[in-house]
């Protein structure tokens, strides 16, 4: 069971004391004297009159207590009526789709565009007397379009779930699946949903209200401002006569703020994840390399963990592994096995949640947990590379290709004419075109967006070089010829060398050693042939299993 | 730029206000009641003549406006009228046009809201990208806390209470209008300063109330975008993390900021009617709320229509801009 977040139970607490003030208000306060004339006149609080009077003798008390009701009616009116009209459209478009999705999404956005402040001035000028009810309504009618947007896209992605399609594959009607598997994973939206519409309906209620075209015969805390406005209160210095209502507003408008806030948790938890304060990773306890060797990377006993949801999971279990010059080593194990952990971790990019707890990664003799940030982006701006995993999302799709080079180039070229040319280069070394530079990430395909990740990785001529599963993305004809450019760099630039991937077959074809991990921790190492000829694991020997017998044969 | 795209765009546009205007017509007819024999009562109410008979002024003043005629023949005069610029003439203000009436207070409405609006949303769009940075002092973030609850206020109570702190018990700011009762108002220095002084307290409040949407949609924005992988893969290129912060993430994050940006302009006219009221703005809220009070029906219907102008325009320029800031998205299609 999640915790429930401090801003959901003060905001709910800060709003149900504002309602309680107005419902039960009545019962220890006598409130008769909102009518005019009750009370004396303009007169400041004092302990006879609490919240002084008006102009036109009303006891601000009783007029403050007896509006509270009426706005929570305005509030609540608009928002359920919103919220239900949103609801029920927003099922239907996005459960049903086809024709009925259409003609309600056309007229929800176009109504959408009509200035909602508008709308309300045409109905609420041509109508003679407003209610308390009415205005609800009013309200409500501009106040549906929103939810019915937000619930059809929730509505739709839930729909693609594989628990909708086993529920339908097991028999339930549609009424159950939106009963029962549909609208408990709306709940949060449908929260949210309303709390925005209830804001939204304060807000224009108060907005009209105070412009006088609200329920000027009764009390609300809008029309006690317009009067307040209407009998220059304000210039006059009465602050009891308008202090109290927009305080209340206030109030209420805090709480549905902290409410809405507390909710961002349930139905956005991404917003939520970034808090956790990042650890200084790696031991400090031997600073000092005492031999220097010719590995380019040393890892030895290497434990990272994930914080989640107050849960700790171990990701990498006390990995150790060496890497020499112009060696090429294939990390190959199942998705969730710590393939790409080990890479951010060797490279000082764990995400916020994550940090490495034990053991130590040393790069070219330099401990990577020694360094601070600087020194570290000196580091991967020059002496180690990632290809990443997803060509198709790394390039960042509003910089030109040229610009994104560029930004890897810092600390190599100075001069803008050698800058340019070392781009082609760079671009026709990982067979691209030249004018590649001047084209957006969202021009080129998928293979082309890799080469190009690839030209930025070997752009400072890297001592290590981390492939990621450079070819998931990919279809099979364009893997192996980015495979083979991938091969002839390494041999131009003799770096070290680690290929991620969960394809054995090709593994094997392109890597020296092979280090299978399973669920975190090395439970294989060795050349290519001891690990194919000779499995110690029954993991790896089942991973050999699975590969098609003609893979070997054409190798 | 392709003629095509700006075509296209630019019927859509008309589209939109097309539809607007055409509520615009229905809502009013559909809701009993006669706002023309309201307006006349009003008016006989306030004069305080008795002997007048109503009904048959109404039904002049219903002829003049073509108002007995059928809903068609109507709607066609009111779609031309409306190219036409043609908005009527004030009932309150006999014989002045409501176009004049409008044009005259446009500028300063504009003035006013157009460059809080800005304010607010480069202030809410930095302060947004910066709190959303791992890397972000704690003393920023308590720093913000304020500006957040003053942004759950609607901003026309927040200038009520401003006004009063400011022109009431402490007097450094005029208690309202936009300059100077005896200022001639020119193209000037004096001008300038007297009108920036009168705007102080009104774009305060707009500034101060709208603030933490910005920041709150900025920092959704940020923090989703820095999940993205090309952050991670510029990190570990080591891109200097000043440039990932602005050209990587805030230049993501903007995309959908600067939608907002426009959508609020085209409707912070009508969203700030109120603060010109508050502070007896001479803009077109202040004319809005002298129009409801004397039930003056072609000057609301008037001001509607500028409404619906006004983010009928900015919809077009959005368009007209996004393919600039947004790569993606082309001139062509």
């Amino acid at each position: 069971m999640k915790k429930i977040p401090f801003t959901l139970i003060s905001g709910l607490t800060l709003l149900s004391s504002i309602i309680l003030f107005g419902y039960l208000g009545p019962i220890f306060v006598d409130i008769s004297n909102y009518e005019v004339a009750s009370v004396m006149p303009s007169q400041p609080p004092s302990s006879e009159l609490i919240f002084g009077s008006d102009s036109q003798g009303r006891d601000m008390l009783s007029v403050t207590i007896y509006s509270i009701p009426q706005t929570i009616k305005i509030a609540i009116i608009a928002g359920f009526f919103g919220i239900f009209i949103g609801l029920s459209l927003g099922l239907l478009s996005g459960y049903i789709g086809g024709f009925t999705d259409t003609l309600i999404r056309i007229t929800s956005d176009s109504l959408m565009t009509v200035p909602g402040i508008a709308i309300l001035i045409i109905i609420a000028t041509n109508v003679d007397t407003m209610t308390v009810e009415l205005m609800g309504l009013t309200i409500a009618c501009i106040a549906w379009m929103h939810p019915t947007r937000t619930i059809r896209s929730q509505v739709l992605t839930i729909r693609e779930n594989n628990y909708i399609k086993v529920a339908r594959a097991n028999g339930l009607n549609n009424f159950q699946i939106i009963f029962f598997e549909i609208l408990p994973n709306l709940l949060p939206y449908i929260a949210a949903c309303l709390v925005a519409s209830i804001t939204g309906a304060i807000l224009a209620t108060v907005g009209l209200e105070s412009l006088g075209l609200g329920t000027q015969d009764d009390h609300t805390l809008g029309t006690t401002i317009y009067w307040a406005r209407r009998y220059s209160a304000i210039l006059r210095g009465q602050w009891w006569w308008w202090g109290p209502p927009i305080a209340i507003i206030s109030l209420i408008f805090v709480s549905l703020f902290l409410i809405s806030l507390g909710l961002d948790k349930y139905s956005n938890p991404k917003l939520s994840t970034l808090n956790s304060k990042k650890r200084r990773s790696g031991n400090l306890e031997n600073s000092q390399k005492d031999s220097p060797t010719a590995n380019v990377l040393e890892i030895s006993n290497l434990t990272v963990e994930f914080e989640k949801e107050g849960k700790r999971i171990m990701a990498l279990n006390q990995i150790s592994l060496n890497i020499s010059e112009n060696q090429i080593v294939g990390l190959i194990g199942e998705s969730g096995s710590g393939k790409s952990t080990l890479a951010n971790a060797v490279l000082s990019i764990l995400p916020e949640n994550g940090s490495v707890t034990n053991g130590n990664i040393i790069f070219d003799n330099k401990f990577v947990g020694n360094l601070s940030e600087q020194e570290l982006n000196k580091l991967r701006a020059s002496e180690m590379a990632l290809i990443p995993q997803a060509a198709m999302n790394s390039l960042n799709p509003v910089l030109k290709i040229k610009d994104q080079l560029l930004d890897s180039l810092v600390f190599q070229e100075k001069d803008s004419v050698l800058k340019n040319k070392k781009i082609v280069h760079l671009l026709n070394q990982v067979g691209l075109d030249g004018n590649v530079a001047d084209k957006y990430p969202h021009q080129l395909s998928g293979g082309m967006k890799q080469r190009v990740t690839m030209a930025m990785a070997i752009s400072h001529k890297p001592k290590l070089l981390i492939a990621d599963e450079p070819t998931s993305a990919l279809d099979v004809v364009v893997q192996k010829q980015v495979m083979k450019t991938l091969k002839t760099i390494q041999q131009n630039l003799k770096c070290g060398m680690i290929v991620i991937g969960h394809d054995l077959g090709l593994i094997t074809q392109f890597c020296d050693d092979v280090v299978v991990l399973y669920e975190g921790r090395i439970v294989e190492f060795g050349s290519v042939e001891e690990i194919t000829q000779n499995p110690k694991n029954s993991y790896t020997q089942h991973l050999i299993d699975s590969l098609p017998k003609f893979d070997f044969q054409n190798a | 730029m392709n003629l095509n795209y700006v075509l296209i765009r630019f019927f859509q546009s008309l589209l939109i206000i097309f539809i607007a205007v055409t509520i615009n017509f229905v809502i009013p007819r559909m809701i009993p009641g006669d706002p023309i024999e309201a307006a006349l009562s009003t008016k006989i109410a306030i004069s305080g003549t008795v002997s007048v008979d109503v009904e048959e002024m109404a039904k002049i003043y219903r002829k003049k406006f073509g108002l007995d005629q059928p809903y068609l023949v109507q709607y066609v005069n009111y779609l031309k009228d409306l190219t036409t610029f043609n908005l009527g003439v004030s009932l309150v203000n006999f014989p002045e046009t409501v176009a004049t009436q409008l044009l005259s207070a446009l500028p300063w409405t504009i003035g006013l809201l157009v460059v809080s609006t800005i304010i607010t949303f480069l202030l809410g769009t930095i302060i947004g990208a910066i709190i959303a940075w791992p890397s972000c002092p704690k003393w920023f973030h308590v720093l913000v806390i304020p500006f957040m609850l003053t942004s759950t206020i609607p901003f026309f109570l927040l200038g009520i209470i401003l006004l009063f702190l400011f022109s009431v018990v402490w007097a450094v700011f005029p208690a309202g209008g936009g300059y100077s009762p005896l200022l001639i108002v020119d193209y000037d220095l004096e001008s300038a300063i007297d009108i920036a002084y009168h705007a102080v307290l009104p774009s305060i409040s707009l500034v101060f109330g709208s603030l933490g949407a910005w920041v709150l949609s900025m920092r959704a924005m940020m923090i989703s975008v820095q999940g993205d992988d090309y952050i991670l893969f510029a990190k570990s290129r080591g891109v200097s993390p000043a440039r990932i912060f602005v050209w990587y993430c805030m230049r993501n994050a903007l995309l959908p900021q600067f939608t907002n940006l426009a959508l609020t302009l085209g409707t912070v006219i009508g969203g700030a009617v109120l603060v010109e009221i508050i502070f007896s703005y001479p803009g077109i809220g202040s004319i809005l709320f002298a129009a409801i009070a004397g039930k003056d029906y072609f000057v609301i219907q008037g001001i509607v229509y500028i409404l619906i102008l006004s983010l009928g325009v900015c919809l077009f320029l959005i368009d007209l801009l996004y393919p600039l800031i947004d790569p993606r998205i082309k001139y062509s299609d």
